[in-house]
């Protein structure tokens, strides 16, 4: 290979130091943009207190996103398994069965299931619930509470300025760590029993 | 390697490097199905709530026959001495408020009251009050280890057990198991059971008197989270809603023979309220608000059983606070699950008694009561509103018979579906953590008086008994005896 010669051409030697320090510094970028986004997850999300929610009702209509990222939740420790279930009849029941008409969840998402005489157990259907806080609020003036909101990171977008936080009566809606994006009302470790996800969308 | 080699790998390296970046940074997560939701039909039929299924008379059960007599079994207690009894639910007068008391302190330190006994009873868990009589206290209690229901007798002095009369019924706690208090005379002691059992025992003995199922003898649906409805003795007759074929029964006492029933053509269904003896009207009755309607039965001599008037104004599938006598036309009804109050008026005419609202309370912005029934006092109403009562949720409210509040203990004085009673002019209010309040009574306003954490359990809900200075109190699992005389703190 001819030797190169003249101002603009490149030695072997110098076009390898160039390479090499371009290389560190794509790496040392790399690095950089992993922390920056690695961190975003470190970083917080919105999440709804339970012991401040007054149950209004503006979680099912406010929210960016249709339906609603809020979700009922059920702690299953605080739950009394009971055949007639507040949170999950009308008051004006005719039977307590699962019939349409006797449910006071307005889009059928509570799954009633028979455990053994006298107990019945609660689930919510994440697809279904709206967020509407009816059951929630029945069950917490009459039952045990273990029905509460709570923002399903699996849906919610994590608005800047979430639309549900800024009509918030209560001041429920804070910003939580995103690697504990929940406040539950039992164990951390109900996140997986309740089938809940981590946020997809972090700030 | 050549340098046009070199710079072809280099670009193919820095191309790999953003492209696993981008990958990294824009990846979707993975879908998540959502979940398939089946009827559970079968099991909706086999526990008798969907068409197709077995109506059991129990919720999910077959009628089993309970051998009621059981077995007696005797302790070392020894009885103490009294100088008044608290024979049944809500005390001699059926008003909850002890108007024969000895003079109690006005407040206490920081530890509460002094407990009368070395160490508290253990109960099976439940919500059933206490009964004094001679020196003796007596708890219908459930026995979690043998399965049955058991009357206990204690001792007053130092809380040993005297003797007890149990037999096996086995039932599973919801909200605990047992919740009557039962109702005693001289001779008898009648007690209910959590699935309608009842028991007539000697007062003093224990010895077997006579037993009736009702839901096996009288077509009775166990209620929702077990019997509530505390037996009543009037005289030589005890009265009982078994709501199944009959609205209502009178049994006399020394034999458990069937006197008299009142007919349910409504079907309604017995609900965890007391049946309430009252004088309205210048007539005595009986009455109840059972599942379907409230209505009062006569209990005149002359027309034992009768039903009297009856009304659908008040109508709620679950009520456990029991009929209120405001004055000789009006009574007062309450109950929580969002059913508020009614205030409902007699009148006669032609020979006939009719029933009329006369004001009705929200349950968010007015007075109700959810598990514990109002005091009358001084033609005021008192009671712990729900938690359904918005701003004043769980507060201690004075309300008058005119429909409106008077006054509340405000945000920083909150209760809950704890007991209370009065006494010496004071308020005893107990939270469900066990935290006895103690309240001056007063139309002017709320006045504290002292307050302490007595109980370490929870769900402290059954009725309270005050005998002498000595005030009863249970949480879920354990009963205690407060000594709350003047004499002895101040």
């Amino acid at each position: 290979m001819a030797e190169l010669k003249g101002p603009n051409k490149l030695s072997r030697i110098g076009f390898l130091r160039q390479a090499a320090s371009r290389m560190v510094a794509m790496g040392l970028g790399l690095v950089g943009g992993l922390l920056v986004f690695g961190s975003r997850r470190q970083n917080t999300v919105w999440q709804i207190d339970p012991a401040k929610c007054v149950k209004c009702e503006h979680c099912s209509t406010d929210c960016v996103v249709a339906p609603s990222a809020v979700k009922c939740v059920q702690s299953y420790p605080i739950c009394g398994y009971c055949r007639y279930c507040f949170g999950y009849f009308h008051p004006n029941y005719d039977e307590l069965t699962s019939a349409a008409e006797n449910q006071l969840c307005p889009t059928n998402a509570i799954e009633r299931v028979f455990v053994e005489d006298p107990y019945w157990e609660y689930n919510i259907e994440m697809d279904k619930c709206i967020g509407c806080a009816k059951c929630v609020k029945a069950c917490e003036d009459f039952g045990n509470a273990s029905f509460y909101l709570q923002v399903n990171h699996e849906e919610c977008v994590n608005c800047n300025n979430c639309s549900i936080a800024m009509q918030c009566p209560s001041d429920a809606w804070d910003r939580v760590p995103a690697d504990t994006p929940y406040k539950l009302k039992h164990d951390q470790r109900q996140v997986v029993e309740l089938d809940l996800k981590p946020p997809r969308h972090t700030v | 390697m050549n340098e046009r080699q070199l710079g072809a790998v280099m670009v193919v390296l820095m191309a790999s490097i953003a492209v696993g970046f981008l990958f990294v940074l824009f990846r979707s997560p993975p879908e998540v199905a959502p979940r398939k939701r089946l009827a559970d039909v079968p099991a909706e039929q086999a526990a008798g709530t969907m068409g197709g299924g077995v109506v059991a008379a129990s919720p999910g059960g077959e009628v089993e026959r309970v051998d009621i007599e059981g077995e007696f079994l005797e302790f070392d207690g020894q009885p103490g001495k009294t100088t008044a009894d608290w024979p049944h639910f809500r005390g001699a007068d059926f008003s909850n408020i002890c108007s024969d008391s000895v003079p109690l302190a006005e407040s206490w330190g920081e530890g509460g009251p002094p407990l009368l006994w070395d160490k508290p009873i253990d109960l099976g868990e439940g919500h059933s009050g206490a009964v004094v009589w001679k020196g003796r206290v007596y708890v219908m209690d459930y026995d979690e280890e043998k399965q049955g229901d058991a009357l206990r007798c204690f001792s007053i002095v130092d809380g040993r057990e005297i003797w007890r009369r149990w037999y096996k019924a086995p039932t599973k706690r919801n909200h605990g198991v047992s919740r009557t208090v039962p109702a005693l005379t001289d001779r008898y002691i009648v007690a209910i059971g959590p699935r309608c059992h009842v028991m007539c025992l000697d007062t003093e003995t224990g010895a077997y008197q006579w037993g009736i199922d009702m839901v096996a003898d009288h077509g009775a649906e166990v209620p929702l989270w077990y019997t509530g409805q505390c037996p009543l003795i009037d005289g030589e007759t005890v009265v009982l809603a078994p709501a199944g074929r009959s609205l209502m029964i009178g049994v006399d006492i020394a034999t458990g023979n069937v006197m008299w029933e009142t007919p349910n053509p409504g079907g309604w269904k017995m609900t965890h309220a007391s049946v309430m003896p009252m004088t309205l009207l210048g007539k005595k009755m009986y009455v109840y608000c059972a599942s379907g309607g409230v209505a009062g039965v006569s209990a005149e001599k002359a027309a034992e059983g009768e039903l009297l008037w009856q009304s659908t104004a008040w109508n709620n599938k679950v009520t456990s606070p029991s009929p209120l006598k405001v004055d000789d036309q009006q009574l007062f009804l309450t109950a929580g699950n969002g059913a508020g109050s009614l205030m409902l008026e007699l009148k006669e005419a032609g020979g006939a008694i009719t029933a009329k609202t006369v004001f009705e309370q929200d349950k968010k912005t007015g007075f109700s009561c959810e598990q514990q029934t109002p005091i009358l006092y001084e033609k005021h109403i008192f009671g712990v509103l729900p938690k359904s009562a918005g701003e004043r949720r769980e507060q201690f409210a004075c309300f008058n018979a005119s429909g409106k509040i008077v006054w509340t203990s405000g945000k920083t004085a909150r209760y809950g579906l704890g007991p209370f009673l009065m006494a010496d002019n004071k308020f005893f209010i107990l939270n469900d953590n066990g935290e006895l309040s103690m309240i001056k009574a007063s139309l002017n306003g709320f006045e504290p008086l002292a307050q302490a954490r007595v109980l370490k359990g929870h769900d402290a809900w059954a009725p309270m008994a005050l005998v002498d200075g000595k005030l009863l109190l249970r949480d879920s699992k354990q009963m205690i005896c407060l000594d709350v005389r003047k004499s002895r703190i101040n």
